[in-house]
């Protein structure tokens, strides 16, 4: 392999975990730039989405390594299991929403994040409980299909993670751009009370912002799986504290700066290990953090937060 | 002494007498003496499956003394104790050293089978060296605990507790490397561990031999178990063009390593120690990653061996699956420990923590493994690292070690 090789391989690692980063990155976002809450449940909501989507495929038959689907069939299950995941985690984050955060939203002090640790906790040990702690092997129905670009190997899994990623960001800029909804939404973002006084159903707003950030966890769930082949319970801490950096280093509540903020984590993650070594890459990540957190507070795209009247 | 006769023990004392009479029970069977064994794996997490395989092992030598009254007037029991727990998802030192005082303070324990794991090992020996409580460990392999230069640390109380039925990674990476430069040739290699003490102390001893043996050492890197993602380490290893890569660690990592390492560098010889034998790699992995990888045992390899066929059969009909080389080791810790009591009853001395741990100072056993001594720290005075490939036999159940591991041979000795 050459230096040039070495390079571009490195940088397709790396924007394929950036990728996974960044969807799990807008969860925090979205929920912060409207409640000003870190929802620490999304970690283990990233986490139940993967089991989900193993579930799924197990129920398609897909089992191990064993079923290699292609063109039609693959595109079916897929798009079944991606629904069915999204529909699952996006549920339970608006029920997470509905029976216990609106309960203590209007508690003053940290009520509100304490409670989504406390959900996240019992995900975690509901998933360790009926599954076991062992790593499960997540079904890869991808063909082995690869393209050398000189030394560095591109496989068909890394091309449709981008994909999948992409269309879902995008999905997303629009849904909060261009829609009613969404523009009810950047309205509650900005001022909940001067929206509630213009008619918008902010409760409504805030359930959407769970849903859409659950189910972009969940759609990373299986990211997750198809990318890794494997899956346990454990899996959501270590993503769901890189990707919560990712959305703190893009300015917290920020759209964009999540997806960049995920992708610049994923880079590090990837050159960190090259350059330095894997057992560093979590000193490499956080100092960055630091840094980039003392230089400018508010992340390199600036925070978008609700303002306090 | 006087023993103050209370209302209630005199009832008791009555009523058991009355059973006795009814019964016809003659007094000697009548006070069998519980003898409890404790076993400590970890019976939770990525190690379970062979936590369970090893501990059987036990269990049945424990249950055959039994049936057999193998000694007279004693009656043995096993209590389990796991050290592996959910938020870990693999073995935890902090619940073993919990484990320990736990044992500990169980008066009729008097010795105990286990660690299955040296991190949980040398959070529990200085434990056991203050309650004189002698274990067996079936396949810890990490040699500081017995070391004794470490033995201010992990037997302050003085005596040796920590008793080994495996031999150690003192042995184990080194033999390894010998056989990696000796027999599989290698040149260049990348090490790796997984950052518990098991996985460090293997990786040490391996590079350091391999070093020794003119082995180029490309590099040394450390996985966090936690982490999903290795492709940009072994993306590294591609990159330097390694012959081989070893790794000294668990399950936990890896699982992960040898699926990413299968996509990333199918073609460089993938090793790992005892951490990456069992039936978790298997269904964790699965084939065809998981296919070729080498793993080493530190005991003989006596499974196979046809004059064990009537007790494999035995374990296989009882426990419904079938036994690896730790389950051996287990099975011969126990049989050594029954052997300890045996020689104190018939010599007539107390069943006592202390002149257990002596018998099993002084064993010398016939066992599966064949005859068992230690030497003054608690290791087997004859070593032997057996080295397995991976190599996928349709026929048996894919997750059953002994079907899927096939037996290369002896590792050389330093």
């Amino acid at each position: 392999m050459t230096t040039a090789d070495l390079i571009l391989q490195q940088l397709i690692n790396g924007v394929s975990l950036g990728a996974m980063y960044a969807l799990l990155a807008l969860g925090f976002t979205l929920v912060y730039g409207i409640l000003e809450l870190i929802n620490f449940s999304h970690f283990n909501i990233f986490m139940v989405g993967s089991f989900v989507a193993l579930m799924t495929l197990d129920a398609f038959g897909l089992k191990g390594q064993t079923v290699v689907l292609t063109g039609l069939p693959l595109a079916g299950v897929l798009l079944v299991a991606f629904l069915v995941t999204m529909v699952a985690t996006g549920v339970l984050g608006v029920g997470i929403e509905r029976f216990l955060l609106r309960r203590v939203r209007h508690v003053k002090g940290p009520a509100a994040m304490i409670t989504t640790i406390g959900v996240s906790y019992i995900l975690l040990n509901v998933v360790l409980l009926t599954t076991g702690a062992d790593a499960k092997n997540f079904p890869n129905p991808l063909p082995a299909v690869h393209y050398d670009i000189g030394g560095a190997v591109l496989r068909l899994r890394e091309i449709l993670i981008w994909i999948i990623a992409f269309v879902l960001m995008g999905g997303l800029s629009y849904f909060v751009n261009r829609t009613r909804l969404g523009k009810a939404m950047r309205a509650t973002a900005q001022d909940p009370d001067a929206a509630r006084m213009m008619g918008i159903e902010v409760d409504r707003v805030i359930m959407t912002a769970f849903f859409v950030g659950s189910a972009l966890a969940g759609a990373g769930g299986l990211i997750f799986g198809l990318y890794y082949n494997f899956t346990s319970a454990s899996v959501g801490f270590v993503a769901g504290l890189r990707a919560f950096t990712a959305a703190v280093l893009g300015g917290i509540g920020n759209v964009p700066g999540a997806m960049v903020g995920g992708l610049i984590i994923g880079l590090i993650e990837a050159s960190g290990g090259q350059l330095i070594a894997t057992a560093w890459t979590d000193v490499v990540i956080f100092s960055i953090l630091v840094l980039v957190l003392v230089f400018r507070p508010s992340g390199l795209f600036g925070r978008m937060a609700p303002n306090k009247s | 002494m006087t023993v103050k006769l209370t209302r209630r023990s005199a009832l008791m004392a009555t009523a058991a007498t009355a059973a006795a009479a009814t019964l016809g029970v003659s007094g000697a069977e009548a006070a069998d003496k519980v003898v409890k064994i404790a076993l400590e794996m970890s019976f939770t997490g990525a190690d379970a499956t062979s936590a369970l395989r090893a501990a059987q092992g036990a269990m049945m030598a424990i249950d055959e003394a039994n049936e057999s009254k193998a000694v007279k007037g004693v009656k043995f029991e096993y209590v389990k104790f796991d050290d592996g727990t959910a938020t870990a998802g693999q073995y935890d030192p902090v619940q073993g050293a919990t484990n320990a005082r736990k044992m500990v303070s169980d008066r009729d324990i008097v010795a105990s089978v286990g660690p299955q794991m040296s991190g949980v090992g040398k959070a529990m020996a200085p434990i056991l060296s203050q309650g004189n409580l002698a274990t067996i460990t079936p396949a810890s392999t990490n040699p500081d605990i017995t070391d004794p230069k470490f033995a201010a640390q992990y037997r302050p109380a003085g005596k040796a507790i920590y008793f080994r039925t495996v031999a150690t990674d003192a042995f184990q990476g080194p033999n390894m490397a010998n056989f990696m430069a000796d027999k599989l040739k290698v040149k260049s290699i990348f090490v790796l561990d997984d950052s518990g003490a098991y996985g460090v102390g293997l990786a040490d001893a391996f590079q350091a031999q391999a070093e020794k043996k003119g082995i180029k050492i490309l590099g040394r890197d450390r996985l966090d178990p936690k982490a999903a993602d290795y492709s940009a380490i072994l993306t590294k290893i591609k990159s330097l063009g390694a012959d081989a890569m070893y790794y000294g660690g668990v399950g936990q990592a890896g699982v992960k390593l040898a699926k990413q390492s299968y996509e990333i560098i199918p073609n460089v010889i993938k090793a790992g120690g005892d951490g990456m034998f069992g039936s978790d790699l298997l269904t964790g992995v699965g084939f065809p990653a998981v296919e070729g990888w080498y793993a080493t045992q530190a005991s003989p390899h006596v499974v196979d061996d046809p004059k064990l066929g009537n007790w494999t059969k035995k374990y296989t009909e009882k426990y419904k699956m079938g036994p690896d080389d730790y389950t051996v080791t287990s099975y011969d810790a126990a049989l050594i420990i029954i052997d300890a009591v045996k020689r104190l009853v018939a010599a007539g001395k107390p069943v006592t923590r202390d002149n257990v741990r002596d018998n099993i100072q002084s064993s010398k056993v016939s066992t599966l493994q064949g005859e068992v001594e230690f030497d003054e720290h608690g290791d087997l005075k004859n070593k032997v690292i057996s080295v397995f490939q991976i190599k996928q036999d349709k026929t048996k159940p894919l997750d059953d070690p002994s079907s899927q591991y096939k037996y290369v041979g002896v590792a050389p000795t330093v």
